[in-house]
């Protein structure tokens, strides 16, 4: 250790040199970092569900529909059709949108007595203007189930402009002209944007947003703790740069592998900070420590002694973010788990080579390098103190007590697991007055939902079966009370039989049902209805509750119908958000309990390694698993629901917070060959790793905490799961393992006076203690 | 001073105004040219193709009288054999399906609405003169070609302007672009004309739709001039045979 430490001390002018080369290669990679606002494309392939709803949205457009709503007492005014038609207007004449559809410009078509009205609904060159002809209008929206409920909504006071755009256009931008263009119209009515493109366009902003914000705030929350840590400018500068670094690289290689920023990966830059620091702190923490009076040397001895456990505090973080990849439902969550992981092992190695380097090369010009150490002794003399000393006391007189209240804690927590609610729903991952979530509560409202369902039929798309199937479904579908809309080529052909005078259903013979196709053909509804080869039709509906359960009582319902007319002439399948939702939901768990399990086997693997003793590693695991308790008790009661972010909560934590036992326990093993007292062995690692441990948790906790600023609701709660967790495993590492090693050496150095005892009671011991 | 420039501007507006009057007269020959046939008939073939190339043919017959009597019987694919329209004057359009057995009377207010599949909308196919339909602006020549704008006099146009390109020789278009109501190009027209007899013939019509980049090929043959078609045949009874 100590010769590559005089390594890297002695190419130190190189690793800068290659630091910075490496800093700037990386920095101009960032510039070609892209943002990736479409949430649809983190939907995993590997699924069928979320595939086939990723093709089916793609393939009729559905996923690419975009609506705008006007909001006011009674749209039924002339002055408000003049404003939707300047909207449609508006819409029209933006390059790259396809259709649109509004009431000024939506066909109708009317059997009359004298034959066939092919007409619009209103005609936009003659809006209604009397009371009569608005009473008119009024009645024959409410007629049709075409306009009811689906462009108009029940109460009247609501009504949609929906657009589409072109397969090349580029929808975001479109999305964002439209907002601004229709924005600038100053419309006296309230104006929502709601659909796919128009979130994405929010989302991208959301994600420019947070970047902006949050870093400078993270910054200065760390540059304050540091303050009060170090009180010194080299002490703040020092791990701020390096995480700078870390995350510079981090992003940079995101590009060069295809990756793009997404809602969640742009918060690896506040995370990285809040953990990346923390192993230059220690490093420079070390140095500070080391009474040598050459530079060189306090830092070859420093280094010498924290690399290894900088580097196991890092290796284990890297597994809490590891674990996402086999864990994580969404995509986006996969690639976030992977690049930080990549970047806690960039600030890593920066700690442990870019950080002594720089010490070493500035330290020439530093005359007297530590005029700090009063200060910094009156800082943590508070600590001692105040808090670690009352630690110790009540340690070793109240032992059993310590375990006895953090076992009733444990009990009581237990309680609020059962409680925690399982949310999936991507609206709620917006803030309440998100404008994406307030036209979303809006669609909800007033048009029963916007959740995309698509019913897929394959078969023969002008048979007379297959389309009396497609209207039977569309009956079966509407007596689930969230479905109030439903539309397929069926409906179509059902009117057109009408208009020829025969009755709304379909057809019994096909050449009738082709001869009607013919008066629809090159409609633009048809292409968002059935494909050009006319094999596969689609029933577009929408689904009007976010909750899990509805959503799997209706999955099960649609099934179940599937299951019953689905043959080899007519496959049927079902698709849509809820679908995704409720195979979302049952990964949640899943994904809870594999990504969990995978941290805990590897980091039981890897700190009994460390500590060379398994049942050591078990001990070290004791805080940390209490606080995972607690954390999903704390979120039960609290009503914190586990979601694609949350969910990752207790394997970071785990990753992070197993680092305070392993410094506490490497710490007592070693004063306990010292002192070979356990009272002594105690003070000393409480007094001295409690420090470093109490620092370490308040930068950590404070760097999560700075999600609360986030614009996404799930990583505001991921943040403040990850602090409490630090606090919980702090907490942890400093009573309850300290009272779990006390007891397990008392007992054992008891034995050890009366008979020899094999090695392998002590693991024995260790269980019973944690039964007990 | 004022002089010139009054001098000036009133040059710019005569030259404007000869323009303007030779536009209203190369929009009178086009219609003499397009539109003097007593009457006409023939097969049409309309060829669809999508933006992967892929197509679909359909056949028809048709017969004209004058501008606004206009019978068309599709013949082929064979689920569409025998479905008809009959346009008569004042905008009265039938429809027959044979598998129904009976006709309907369609009225179309929707101009902009494209006519069965094609990229030609009920304003392209309405059976008007170009004086009737638009107020032109001669642009310049290119050529042997006059180039025109053409703004259209009903305000329930789906265009804002058409630009066209005319034989200079014959008053026959060659090439049409058409703009929607935000100045977009949206559609280009390309014809091939050919003379039969003493009448000049649209023989191939392409109309591309540039947004869906779906195009529609109108090709007329086996065409017949001024053969006397009567009157009865563009009745609703004969429409059902």
């Amino acid at each position: 250790m100590e010769k590559i430490a005089e390594l890297i001390i002695k190419g130190r002018w190189g690793i800068i040199v290659a630091v910075v080369a490496v800093t700037v290669f990386f920095g101009f990679q960032l510039t070609e970092l892209k943002i990736n606002a479409d949430i649809m494309s983190s939907l995993p392939d590997d699924d069928p569900a979320a595939l086939l709803y990723k093709d089916i949205g793609k393939e009729f457009g559905g996923n690419d529909m975009g609506m705008i709503a006007l909001e006011t007492d009674n749209i039924f005014k002339t002055e408000v059709l003049q404003h939707v038609k300047q909207i449609t207007d508006t819409l029209r004449s933006i390059p790259g949108v396809s259709t649109v559809t509004s009431l000024t410009d939506i066909l109708d078509i009317r059997g009359e007595e004298w034959g066939i009205e092919i007409t619009r609904l209103i005609d936009e060159y003659d809006i209604p203007d009397t009371k009569e002809e608005l009473d008119k209008l009024r009645e024959r929206v409410f007629a049709k189930d075409m306009y009811r409920g689906a462009i108009v909504s029940e109460d009247a006071t609501t009504t949609l402009i929906i657009y589409t755009t072109f397969d090349d256009a580029d929808k975001q931008d479109i999305a964002k002209e439209i907002k601004e263009n229709i924005t600038s119209l100053n419309l006296p009515e309230k104006v929502y944007f709601a659909g796919l493109p128009m979130m994405m366009n929010d989302v991208s902003d959301l994600i420019r947003l947070d970047i902006i914000k949050l870093i400078p705030i993270v910054v200065l929350v760390i540059a304050t703790i540091l303050w009060f840590s170090f009180r010194s400018v080299r002490g703040i500068v020092l791990p701020l740069i390096t995480s700078g670094i870390a995350i510079i690289w981090a992003l940079g290689l995101m590009p060069l592998f295809g990756y793009e920023l997404t809602i969640i990966s742009n918060n690896i830059p506040i995370i990285l900070f809040a953990v990346g620091s923390a192993y230059t702190i220690h490093v420079i923490n070390r140095i500070n420590y080391t009474f040598e009076r050459d530079k060189r040397k306090a830092v070859i001895t420093a280094l010498s002694y924290i690399a290894v456990p900088v580097f196991l505090a890092a290796i284990t973080t890297m597994i809490g973010f590891v674990s996402f990849i086999f864990g994580a439902y969404l995509l986006m969550i996969k690639d976030f788990g992977v690049f930080t992981a990549i970047g806690t092992f960039f600030a890593f190695i920066l700690s442990v080579t870019f950080t002594p380097a720089l010490v070493v090369a500035l330290s020439g010009k530093e005359k007297s390098p530590k005029t700090h150490d009063n200060e910094e002794n009156l800082s943590t003399d508070f600590l001692s103190k105040h808090v670690l000393t009352p630690i110790q006391r009540v340690l070793f007189k109240h032992t059993n007590y310590i375990l006895v209240a953090w076992i009733i804690l444990i009990l009581i927590t237990i309680g609020g697991i059962f409680m925690i609610k399982r949310s999936v729903n991507m609206q709620k991952y917006f803030k309440k007055n998100n404008p994406t979530r307030v036209a979303e509560d809006v669609m909800q409202r007033k048009f029963g939902g916007s959740q995309p369902v698509y019913i897929v039929f394959y078969g023969d798309m002008q048979s007379p079966e297959v389309l009396q199937l497609m209207i039977d479904m569309e009956h079966y579908m509407k007596k689930n009370r969230f479905v109030t809309t439903a539309k397929s080529v069926a409906d179509l052909i059902s009117q057109m039989n009408d208009v020829m005078g025969e009755g709304v259903k379909v057809p019994k013979e096909k050449a009738k049902i082709e001869q009607l196709w013919f008066l629809l053909e090159g409609q633009d509804i048809m292409t968002q209805l059935v494909n050009d080869d006319l094999d596969k039709g689609i029933i577009q509906s929408r689904f009007g509750s976010y909750d899990s359960k509805d959503m799997a009582d209706f999955v099960n319902y649609i099934d179940k119908f599937i299951a019953e007319h689905s043959n080899a002439d007519h496959r049927i399948e079902l698709t849509g958000l809820p679908s995704v939702y409720v195979r979302m939901d049952k990964s949640l768990f899943d994904s809870q309990m594999s990504s969990l399990a995978i941290a805990l086997v590897l980091l039981l693997v890897i700190v009994g390694l460390i500590l060379r003793s398994f049942s050591r590693g078990l001990y070290a695991t004791i805080p940390i698993i209490s606080t995972i308790a607690i954390l999903f008790g704390f979120m039960g009661y609290t009503g914190i629901s586990l979601d694609v972010a949350t969910v990752l909560v207790a394997s970071v934590a785990l990753g992070i917070g197993i680092d305070y036992s392993i410094h506490i326990i490497t710490h007592f093993n070693h004063a306990m060959n010292k002192h070979k007292d356990i009272k002594e062995a105690m003070k000393e690692t409480i007094m001295m790793s409690g420090k470093a441990i109490i620092i370490n948790v308040l930068s950590v906790a404070a760097g999560f905490l700075v999600l609360l600023f986030s614009q996404m609701v799930p990583l505001q709660n991921f943040g403040l799961l990850v602090a409490l967790s630090m606090f919980g495993s702090g907490a942890g590492a400093l009573t309850l393992l300290p009272a779990v090693l006390i007891l397990a050496n008392r007992k054992e150095s008891k034995k050890q006076n009366t008979i020899h005892q094999p090695l392998k009671r002590e693991k024995n011991e260790a269980h019973k203690i944690i039964v007990n | 001073m004022k002089r010139i420039k009054l001098l000036l501007i009133s040059t710019v507006l005569m030259v404007q105004g000869t323009m303007a009057q030779d536009a209203g007269e190369i929009l009178k020959k086009m219609d003499e040219v397009l539109y003097s046939s007593k009457d006409m008939m023939g097969k049409n073939r309309i060829v669809l193709i999508d933006k992967n190339g892929k197509e679909k043919i359909r056949e028809a017959i048709f017969k004209q009288k004058g501008n606004d009597k206009r019978l068309f019987r599709f013949t082929k694919p064979a689920s569409q054999d025998g479905i008809s329209t009959l346009s008569l004057p004042n905008d009265v359009m039938y429809l027959y399906l044979p598998s129904f057995g009976k006709e309907r009377r369609i009225s179309s207010g929707v101009k902009s609405q494209k006519f069965a599949g094609t990229d030609f909308t009920y304003e392209d196919m309405e059976a008007k003169t170009f004086v009737e339909k638009y107020t032109g602006t001669l642009l310049g020549e290119e050529g042997d070609l006059l180039v025109l704008e053409l703004i259209p006099k009903s305000p329930k146009s789906g265009y804002s302007k058409l630009i066209t390109k005319v034989n200079k020789e014959h008053y026959y278009p060659v090439y049409t672009e058409y703009y929607d109501k935000g100045g977009n190009k949206i559609k280009i027209a390309k014809y091939t004309f050919k003379k039969i007899g003493k009448y000049w013939n649209s023989e191939v019509i392409e109309m591309t739709d540039l947004k869906k980049n779906h195009t529609t090929k109108m090709i007329m043959y086996d065409v017949k001039y001024d053969t006397g078609l009567n009157d009865d045949e563009f009745t609703v009874r004969k429409l059902k045979q």
